[in-house]
């Protein structure tokens, strides 16, 4: 019989304790099998969130609010220079105007209806706002609703239907035009094409113009089927606004290098631009997933550790109470390494069962205990999570300034626009599994745990000395 | 043959220096049993402990067939207990959680016996002492003091080890017992022409011994 097998037998010549020693063994390696998948889950989960959550950054001029705030419009000169950054694969530019129905021959497909009238009429400029046309006269008011025109260089972009509720524009009619067009070309919302009888080959006057329709898109809203698209370059000259552009979406060639990106697109832009990635706003929203990792860490950290003492113990007291047995097999010719691999083995038998016990119970609470983490984190943040999003629409603009159009300030990414709320929601789902690298991850706690158990059990066989067996007769 | 001689040990404590082995020489011939007696206290266990290479002793020489072990390194001592010398405690000493046939077997993993040949020397060794196969298989906790004993017995001889060493084999046993021990002991040491060393305060345990050796304050004599 080896030691080895012999080590295996020792560990359960008292049944009951050792049943104890595997039992609380096995609770606490559960525990940290369970941070380790939770840690994993969630890790997972954010690397998910910040894949998904896209690699463009938004430009804006300073103080621009959609067409409430103010600020200096930026230039294409400086978009160019953007697109020099390194990393950066493309700048989306964009030029917006709000037309009257002095300036234009469409009339808006929305009806002010009674939200229309109540903040409409009721700020300097009221619902009309930016180019629209107000007037208050008492307890009634009318005006019309101005139609947008979106001068861009990327359509099919989501640069209207994104910004309003709604998706990438789809092409229903027609065809687009070029990036690089100066054509006095339009692509025309449905419900606006609809309102207008508009169809492709049909024009239509702006800017005193006249602007063919090639293409009708939906998108997917009501706010944003009621806009035109056109070149960039066609609404910078209509409109007299050579070289100016109202916002940008910064293209980054990848995730990682989005938060680097940001920070050079500010360097050039400096005070003039306000400049957010989607990745900042993020990482605010993931703050309680990487307090949840991070709580699972140190859980799991004190959990072998925990584990190690326990073993360690346990052994201690083992090799206490064998002392004298030590000191026989010293005297009839057992060396230290075998005396050693003994207390190793029975050592390496509690971790073994205790790992085993472990990670039956560890996979099977993993799930409730990662969700009751995310839970609690994500619940105890809540509050805060909804403030940025109401603040972010600016619900006293909407009803003092008159906005009516709430445009955010990129002026793209459908994801600023109730995608917070959807976003934050799943952030709660997490799912907690096991997989191989569980297995690897229970391995290498038992591992850690067996070793720090065995340490002190190893230094004290190796100083029992066998004369102490003839002292002790 | 062991031959011992100027063997000195001695031990610091807080009342002073104590002497617990002082300038002892003899020699044990082979197959011949020896006791050695003496009060508590007088050495008797610290002789035995050096003699059993478990202590190092602080001057002197210990020699068995003419080979010198005062200078073994603590490897030497180890392989020299597994192969040249045979325990007998007075409180057997068993391995609890294995069957008298495991303890046995024990010594010989320990001797680097052949692994093949082991049970059979175990049952050869138990079979010796007056074990039953059915007995061989019992663990310490079912045998009595003496069917103990003389497990521990064959496992002294199991590796045909040259020297014996008993400390107060027969401690543990009433007197009918003890005396088929001692007999034991004597029968084994000449079957298998090793020296026994017995230390004892029994008077009728010295008297089966070949001679006779007292010890007082770490000094031994020869009595007979």
């Amino acid at each position: 019989m080896s030691a080895l097998v012999r080590g295996v037998k020792n560990a359960f010549r008292n049944m009951v304790r050792s049943v104890g020693i595997i039992v609380i063994l096995g609770l606490v390696i559960a525990l940290a099998i369970s941070m380790a998948i939770a840690r994993s889950a969630v890790d997972q989960k954010i690397n998910d969130v910040r894949a998904s959550t896209g690699n463009t950054i938004s430009v804006s001029p300073a103080g621009f609010f959609g067409f409430q705030g103010g600020g200096t419009p930026l230039t294409t000169a400086e978009m160019q220079k953007l697109a020099q950054i390194p990393n950066v694969t493309s700048v989306r530019q964009s030029l917006q105007e709000r037309l009257s129905t002095s300036d234009t021959s469409l009339k808006s497909s929305i009806t002010p209806g009674s939200l229309g009238q109540q903040f409409g009429g009721g700020g300097n400029g009221g619902f009309g706002g930016f180019g629209g046309q107000s007037s208050s006269s008492g307890s009634t008011q009318t005006f019309t609703i101005p139609v947008t025109f979106t001068g861009t260089n990327a359509p099919g972009y989501a640069l209207v239907g994104g910004a309003n509720g709604g998706g990438t524009e789809k092409l229903t009619q027609g065809s687009t035009f070029a990036p690089t067009s100066s054509d006095d070309v339009a692509v025309v919302g449905k419900n606006l094409a609809s309102a207008n009888r508009l169809s492709v080959g049909s024009t239509f006057t702006a800017w005193g113009a006249t602007i063919k329709v090639i293409g009708i898109y939906d998108a997917g809203s009501t706010f944003a089927d009621d806009g035109v698209l056109m070149p960039l370059s066609t609404v910078q000259t209509l409109a007299n606004a050579s070289g100016q552009v109202t916002s940008a979406t910064v293209v980054v060639n990848s995730v990682d290098n989005v938060a680097t990106v940001t920070n050079q697109v500010k360097a050039e832009l400096g005070s003039k631009a306000d400049v957010t990635s989607t990745q900042q706003i993020v990482e605010n929203q993931l703050a309680p997933l990487n307090s949840v990792k991070t709580i699972s860490t140190y859980t799991l950290i004190g959990s072998v550790i925990a584990a190690g003492l326990i073993l360690l113990l346990s052994m201690l007291m083992i090799v206490r109470e064998r002392r004298r047995e030590i000191g026989v097999l010293k005297a009839i010719g057992a060396p230290n390494k075998t005396v050693v691999g003994q207390f190793v083995s029975e050592s390496l038998t509690f971790t073994v069962l205790g790992s085993i016990l472990g990670l039956i119970v560890g996979i099977v609470l993993s799930n409730p205990i990662t969700n009751a983490l995310v839970s609690s984190n994500t619940n105890s943040t809540s509050t805060g999570f909804a403030g940025p999003g109401g603040g972010f629409v600016r619900p006293g603009g909407f009803s003092g300034g008159g906005g009516g159009n709430f445009m955010p300030p990129s002026g793209g990414g459908g994801f600023r626009f109730g995608g917070f709320h959807s976003f934050s929601n799943t952030l709660t789902q997490v799912h907690a599994a096991a997989s191989w690298s569980t297995l690897l991850v229970a391995f290498v706690i038992a591992i850690v745990i067996a070793v720090i158990g065995s340490t002190v059990a190893v230094a004290n066989v190796v100083r029992v000395r066998p004369a102490e067996v003839l002292r002790s007769e | 043959m062991l031959t011992v001689e100027n063997l000195e040990k001695s031990f610091t404590t807080p009342a002073g220096d104590v002497h617990a082995v002082d300038d002892v020489s003899f020699v044990a011939n082979t197959g011949e049993m020896v006791a050695i007696v003496g009060p508590s206290g007088s050495g008797k266990s610290t002789l035995l402990s050096l003699l059993g290479l478990l202590d190092a002793p602080d001057s002197g020489s210990i020699e068995i067939d003419g080979r010198e072990l005062g200078n073994l390194s603590s490897s030497e001592r180890t392989k020299f207990r597994a192969h040249d010398v045979g325990f007998v405690f007075q409180g057997f000493n068993l391995i609890p959680n294995l069957t008298a046939q495991e303890n046995v077997e024990l010594v010989l993993e320990f001797a680097d016996w052949p692994k093949d040949e082991r049970a059979d020397r175990a049952e050869e060794m138990l079979e010796m002492v007056g074990f039953t196969p059915e007995m061989a298989k019992r663990r310490p906790s079912r045998l009595s003091g003496g069917e103990q004993q003389r497990v521990a017995i064959a496992r002294a001889f199991a590796t045909q080890p040259p020297l014996i060493l008993a400390d107060e084999p027969t401690g543990s046993l009433d007197k009918k017992t003890g005396q088929k021990i001692v007999q034991l002991l004597r029968a084994a040491a000449s079957a298998q022409n090793a020296t026994v060393l017995v230390v004892t305060h029994d008077d009728r345990v010295a008297e089966q011994a070949d001679r006779r050796f007292e010890i007082e304050d770490g000094k031994l004599s020869e009595v007979g």
